[in-house]
């Protein structure tokens, strides 16, 4: 009886077999450095690694893995993504029938789908947390200034696919959200039938932006196979050639930031980096998993183009949005101020001329653009909590802890501050204007020229302390005043005045006023807007709802109310 | 001299030198050739552009029928507001409908009749009976349907004809005055 070949014996024969051989190069592999080397350099999917790369940069603690891991979670989107698609048609009749299929009659099916919708979540936590963790190691200076803006615009595209993405199961949330974006871009001044001057270049509610996006008048048939299409073939194509980019650029500019020191470490790519992203992008894959077999993916019922859900909310990263949209009209709220964001985030690398803190987390050497950022980034998500909890039927205000079975007294009546037909009183009658546009406008644009330009003309540095205390105490004194006088403000709202006031004007002067006033006019210029616009969100807030503003300033002939 | 004598030939005069042509330089000819590739680029974007405005939309018929006018009593009848998305509001004096559509985002408001107002469940704007906005960030009032009467005393409704000027909204076609 002839002996079996021992595992040793049939693996030697395989991995000199012509075939193997002719798959994977290199000879013999018998780890030497120049084995190790080969390996990174004669493998298509490693070769976008160095040989060779910096102890520093392996460090868990550096980077947290957190570019890494959005990329595991988009490689696990782009599998259970077309897994999905097998099952899923995108028709109106079929589309939520396909996904209750998926849910009920398809083996595994709601584990995919579970885990394609988890992932798209992490994916975006994960693409901001990697923002927010470069941004505050000063990861995006020079050289890498190019790679952050497309960074930035990778996180513009995860988000989009998040949108495009919750109208296919078509279900309540799906047309709803949609109807809400797809309006929000016919509100897109010139180019949207309600946007300002939309009327103006003969935008009509069939040839606008609007209409492109839906493929028709209203959400229906086209919008789905647009959808659908942008969801699953044209984003992620220009997103795989954007992370392509990104990941030459990473390369190319040495994988890490963090400063050099003498006689540094250098390891070996294969095994120690690799080792890393593989463990990483396992505990994606099994964290994913488990998360997908203990929770259920949303689904709300079948969509009714007539009938809304009341309270009907946006999913959750898109709810600081969606709370925005309360207090400014949709053009400002929906898509100057998104713009506002993505161009203001990818021109940061070229504004920030601080030469300080690159690689490596610096509070201290870098007040103003640390503190700027994290103002965003928390109004950001104070916007999204207060749009997730704060909020009850007809979007009305309500505490976590009142029941929404309660109705609420109706809301107060707002006013306009400058508009046409001025009734010359405060708190006046619904609707109406207190003071004549011939007044508002100038008023509104000194106001903002003055704001604009007061920190850099003012040259000597302000004391801080004395500069705040100076702030609240005159912001505490106007509020006195207007509870003396027959306005009667309530200590409440003088509260609100005090402390959004006080915002405004930290961040928007005295920040300002002490730390970026030396800078040249253009780079100040485009600085200060994007300050100033982040601290009006601030005080139109505190007008609406404290004192119940609906507009600073209303001209209604041509959609123009801010 | 005849008329068939025949004519002299002409003196050949010595031509004048042609206006020397501009000759073609290498730089002018790629110039025109990138000018040309830029030209092709700029029309396909702009076709392709075009290529996604569709000519023909499937789209429902924004009129119908809301049965007959007479049988809607005072207040307002969400009858037809799951199947059109239209208010039908009987008042004093007649009738007129309202579509069912925010002006802020395009949710469809529900009628609160104890607050006497409608209210919208995506960002909270507040309106009148008459569609007029008191709360909430809607920029402008609802929108009225034309509404008219067919032979039969049936309330006709076209959401494809709206208004919603104040002294506009309160006259015909946008108001069906009832005895």
């Amino acid at each position: 009886m002839p002996t079996l070949p021992s595992l040793e014996e049939i693996k030697k024969e395989v991995i000199d077999s012509q075939i193997w051989r002719s798959v994977f190069r290199g000879g013999l592999w018998k780890d030497t450095p120049r084995d190790r080397s080969a390996h990174i350099i004669g493998n298509v999917w490693l070769h976008l690694h160095p040989v060779r790369i910096r102890k520093r940069a392996l460090e868990w603690t550096y980077t947290w893995g957190l570019g890494g891991i959005s990329f595991a979670l988009y490689l696990i989107l782009t599998i259970t993504g077309v897994l999905l698609m097998f099952y899923y048609r995108p028709t109106i009749d079929l589309a939520y029938r396909d996904i209750k299929d998926l849910e009920f009659a398809i083996t595994l099916g709601k584990l995919m789908r579970n885990m394609h919708r988890w992932a798209a979540q992490a994916m975006v936590v994960g693409v901001i947390a990697h923002m927010v963790s470069v941004f505050l190691r000063g990861a995006y200076k020079k050289p890498r200034e190019f790679n952050w803006s497309v960074g930035v615009l990778l996180l513009t595209l995860t988000l989009f696919l998040s949108f495009t993405g919750y109208l296919l199961p078509w279900d309540q949330l799906a047309i709803w959200a949609v109807t809400v974006g797809t309006n929000m871009a016919g509100a897109t001044p010139v180019l949207g039938n309600e946007g300002p001057l939309g009327n103006l270049v003969g935008a009509h509610i069939n040839n606008d932006v609007r209409f492109v996006l839906l493929g028709g008048t209203m959400v229906g048939e086209n919008t789905l196979l647009r959808f659908y299409v942008m969801h699953c073939v044209a984003v992620p194509l220009v997103v795989g050639i954007l992370l392509i980019l990104h990941f030459w650029r990473i390369r190319k500019d040495s994988f890490s930031a963090a400063p050099y020191e003498p006689n540094e470490e250098k390891w070996e790519v294969w095994p120690h980096l690799v080792k890393r992203e593989y463990i990483a992008a396992a505990g994606c894959t099994l964290f994913m998993f488990v998360w997908s077999i203990v929770m259920n993916a949303p689904l709300e019922v079948i969509a009714n183009p007539n009938v809304t859900p009341n309270p009907s909310k946006a999913p959750w990263y898109f709810v600081g949005l969606q709370e925005l949209l309360v207090y400014f009209d949709p053009w400002i709220a929906g898509v100057v101020m998104p713009g506002l964001i993505i161009v203001g985030l990818m021109a940061i690398p070229f504004i920030d001329t601080n030469p300080k803190g690159v690689g490596y987390y610096a509070w201290k050497e870098r007040k103003f653009a640390n503190t700027g950022f994290m103002l965003g980034i928390t109004m950001w998500f104070t916007l999204i909590a207060i749009g997730y909890w704060f909020r009850g039927p007809n979007f009305f205000w309500y505490w976590p802890w009142e029941s929404w079975l309660i109705p609420k007294a109706a809301p107060r009546l707002t006013w306009n501050v400058f508009g046409p037909n001025p009734t010359w009183r405060l708190w006046c009658t619904p609707n109406l204007s207190a003071f004549p546009l011939w007044l508002g406008i100038p008023v509104v644009a000194g106001l903002g020229a003055a704001s604009l330009l007061l920190p850099k003309l003012i040259q000597k540095e302000l004391d801080g302390w004395k500069t705040n205390l100076a702030i609240v105490g005159a912001l505490a004194l106007v509020a006195a005043a207007m509870r003396i006088s027959p306005l009667h403000v309530s200590l409440g709202q003088g509260a609100w005045l005090v402390a959004f006031g006080w915002m405004h004007f930290y961040f928007g002067f005295v920040m300002p006023q002490r730390h970026i006033r030396t800078l040249d006019w253009a780079r100040y210029i485009v600085t200060m807007a994007l300050v100033l616009s982040t601290t009006a969100v601030l005080l139109k807030m505190c007008a609406r709802l404290a004192f119940d503003i609906k507009y600073l300033i209303t001209i209604p002939g041509i959609s123009m109310n801010i | 001299m005849t008329d068939n004598a025949p004519t002299p030939a002409p003196v050949p005069q010595p031509a004048a030198p042609a206006p020397a042509a501009k000759p073609i330089t290498r730089a002018d000819f790629l110039w025109t050739g990138w000018a040309m590739l830029a030209a092709f680029f700029g029309a396909s974007a702009a076709a392709t552009a075009r290529f996604m405005f569709p000519n023909v939309i499937y789209e429902p018929s924004q009129k119908f029928n809301a049965g007959p006018a007479k049988s809607y009593d005072l207040g307002v009848s969400i009858k037809f507001l799951s199947e059109q998305r239209v208010w039908i509001i009987r008042n004093e004096k007649g009738i007129y409908a309202m579509w069912a559509r925010c002006t802020h985002l395009g949710c469809t408001p529900n009628w609160w009749g104890d607050q006497n107002r409608f209210k919208c469940p995506c960002h909270g704007s507040n309106y009148t009976i008459a569609g007029d906005v008191i709360a909430g960030p809607a920029p402008r009032p609802l929108w009225r349907c034309k509404v008219e009467l067919s032979a039969k005393g049936d309330l006709i409704i076209d959401k494809a004809v709206l208004e919603d000027l104040p002294g506009k909204r309160e006259l015909a076609p946008y108001f069906l005055e009832m005895a």
